[in-house]
């Protein structure tokens, strides 16, 4: 255990000091983006007739800061907030936390990824097995063969043929949003159901995309561990098929842990078409629209928040692997 | 348990494998006979089909081979070829056990060994696991490591003399009386390879069992075997007892393969290699002698007509020789 704890301290270690860098330089590339959107609306006011000191006032009570300081002193005092998890205002939330406005996004975007991702992970592993085994058989080709077709299709083609099929041809799913505003927020059986119903088509298709990777992964994986020695010893050693039929998976399954970790920290930033197509406010578009209205707050704030996550995922995925993989836990033991 | 050495009877046996080039047969036509109770060794070279003979005994040919003639009589099991599924299964581990090249890896590299033992022993429906849990300890005991550790060892926290007495152990566990070791010292240095010989010497004699040890090197046999079959491009070319056949080799390949043994003592250019190459699956002759290509006594017959083994009843039993050339001498 001890050297589980070791590990998790150098990794939160090196995780801060990666997010510091991080959050330095998208503080710097954010800002050397052309564009102000403060001084824009400043020049808004005062084209629509304003006084330029009413102007300046009036911008400063919209935002609730003023844009006088230096690039450096704007940069301590970035830094010195994000000790405090505050990542500043968003100008295009009117002057709304970054946190609570990523907060909101992120709910849409964390559940039907994690919900998408899990499914394809255990269908694609469980397939995996099968095309494997069956290789040279006909089951086999048609998995490998649905692997590979699904692997390549784009995402945003799977969202629009789901939602142009089951949304708009035989319209049975909705596409139109997370949930029906009809319902009351809260643990009622209305709103719940509306939200299930509204994300199986996000869900289905990040399961979809995403399952033609796995199950190739697994496909290959599987082999390769039926080639090993230790697969055959066991047979030649009578061990019955169910015990090591899961010799196979579990040896074949490790190398899969660290995709799943990265793809989980990636999927943050990277669902941005199916969240367009199904109308999800979340992450991706939240990141996009900072983007065009320069809200330089919030496209930090976006940036350290995907970045995070994939060092938090890594992490993860580091010390599952400590306890999974004996090789990996007494490692460092040996080495030292 | 009363179980005691089980004889072994190979005959006729033939092991093809499917190549483009058709099915080539890798053993071919292999007669050989494992008293109860005696340690036979198997020497040949690479590709020479020792390995699966040795997979034979336990009808466990990997696509795309398969025995496509003969059988393999275990006293107690039955003819082996003949086997299927659980039967199989079940007798393998329990009635004969295997043990693989050093080299190899042989254990799941997740599990504990004492979690693979018990994988094993609910394999077999050993009812009495703490039971087996202590005999294997004991036999790690008795092969001079500390048991207890052992079993709560993961695989690459074992060195390669440590991995081949788990095999072994594995391989006796359940009280498997057939012990076939494939190459069970390569790739070990000479002090552990002389340990596990010792070993597997005094083992075979304690719990009186039937022995097959599979080979490249003549030293291991020499120091192991009563008996010794030579191997090669898929025949059996000579067998008696060991003594015999390393004192005074009839076939001109082992006379080749003992001549080409260095001595410790003497000049090293003593030692003369074999020339020529042993032949591979896709050149191994259709027809007449295996060896003829490499034979210093080579004559016309050799090059259509395969060599029976002639079979002299020797003093320390059976010799059995195939070559035309040896036929002729001794009866011109």
């Amino acid at each position: 255990m001890t050297v589980i704890a070791r590990r998790l301290a150098g990794h939160l270690a090196r995780g801060i000091v990666m997010i510091l860098v991080v959050a330095t330089i998208s503080f710097f590339i954010v800002r050397s983006i052309p564009g102000d959107p403060v001084a824009a609306n400043v020049q808004k006011l005062i084209e629509q007739g304003m006084a330029p000191e009413a102007a300046e006032q009036a911008t400063r009570v919209l935002y609730g800061f003023q844009p006088t300081g230096s690039l450096w002193q704007q940069y301590t005092d970035y830094m010195a907030g994000l000790l405090t998890f505050d990542l500043g205002q968003s100008v295009t939330h009117a002057g709304a936390p970054v946190t609570q406005v990523l907060g909101e996004a992120a709910k849409w975007t964390v559940l039907p990824v994690l919900a998408g991702t899990l499914l394809s992970f255990l269908v694609g592993i469980i397939l995996g097995v099968y095309a494997a085994i069956k290789r040279t058989g006909k089951l086999g080709d048609i998995l490998a063969i649905s692997g590979s077709l699904l692997h390549g299709v784009p995402q945003y083609v799977l969202g629009l043929l789901l939602s142009a099929i089951f949304a708009t041809l035989i319209p049975i799913l909705p596409a139109d949003g997370p949930v029906d505003i009809l319902f009351e927020p809260g643990f009622n059986a209305g709103y719940i159901g509306s939200l299930v119903e509204h994300a199986v088509l996000p869900v289905v298709t990040y399961a979809l995309a995403a399952y033609g990777g796995w199950i190739l992964a697994m496909k290959s994986s599987v082999v390769t561990v039926l080639g090993d020695d230790f697969i055959l010893a066991a047979e030649l050693r009578g061990m019955k098929r169910s015990i090591i039929f899961r010799y196979i998976a579990r040896n074949a399954i490790l190398p899969l842990f660290t995709i799943l970790a990265l793809s989980l920290g990636l999927l943050l930033g990277g669902a941005v078409f199916i969240e367009r197509i199904f109308n999800y406010p979340g992450l991706g578009l939240l990141l996009l629209d900072s983007i065009t209205m320069r809200d330089y707050a919030l496209m930090g704030g976006a940036f350290l928040l995907i970045t995070a996550a994939i060092i938090v995922a890594n992490i993860i995925a580091d010390l599952f692997y400590s306890v999974i993989d004996p090789r990996v836990r007494s490692g460092e033991e040996v080495g030292a | 348990m009363t179980k005691s050495a089980p004889g072994v009877r190979i005959d006729g046996l033939t092991v093809v494998y499917k190549t483009p080039a058709g099915e080539l047969p890798a053993v071919r036509d292999v007669r050989l006979t494992l008293e109860p109770g005696t340690i036979t060794g198997i020497v040949g070279e690479s590709g020479s089909g020792k390995s699966t003979l040795a997979l034979s005994l336990l009808n466990a040919v990997q696509p795309p081979g398969r025995i496509s003639a003969g059988s393999v009589e275990i006293d107690g099991l039955g003819d082996v070829v003949g086997l299927r599924n659980e039967q199989l299964r079940k007798a393998r581990g329990k009635h004969i056990g295997y043990v693989f090249q050093a080299a190899q890896n042989s254990l799941n590299p997740l599990k504990t060994v004492g979690k693979q033992l018990l994988d094993l022993g609910r394999s077999h429906g050993v009812n009495d696991l703490p039971g087996l849990v202590r005999e294997a300890r004991e036999l790690l005991g008795r092969m001079g490591l500390d048991g207890a550790r052992v079993l709560d060892s993961h695989q690459h926290e074992l060195s390669g003399g440590m991995r081949q007495r788990v095999g072994i152990m594995l391989a006796l566990v359940l009280n498997a009386h057939l012990v076939v070791l494939d190459e069970p010292t390569t790739a070990l240095d000479m002090i552990t390879q002389a340990n596990i010989l010792k070993i597997v010497r005094e083992v075979h004699a304690e719990r009186g069992l039937t022995t097959l040890v599979i080979t490249h090197d003549i030293g291991v046999v020499a120091e192991v075997a009563d008996r010794l079959a030579v191997m090669y491009g898929g025949r059996l070319v000579e067998q008696g007892p060991t003594r015999e056949v390393l004192g005074a080799p009839r076939h001109p390949y082992t006379k080749g393969l003992i001549k080409a043994i260095p001595r410790l003592v003497g000049d090293i250019d003593e030692a003369q290699a074999l020339p020529g190459r042993p032949p591979t699956l896709a050149t191994v002759p259709a027809e007449g002698c295996v060896f003829r290509e490499r034979c210093p006594l080579r004559m016309d017959v050799c090059d259509t007509v395969d060599p029976e083994a002639r079979v002299d009843a020797g003093a320390g039993g059976p010799r059995a020789v195939a070559c035309h050339a040896v036929t002729v001498k001794e009866h011109a």
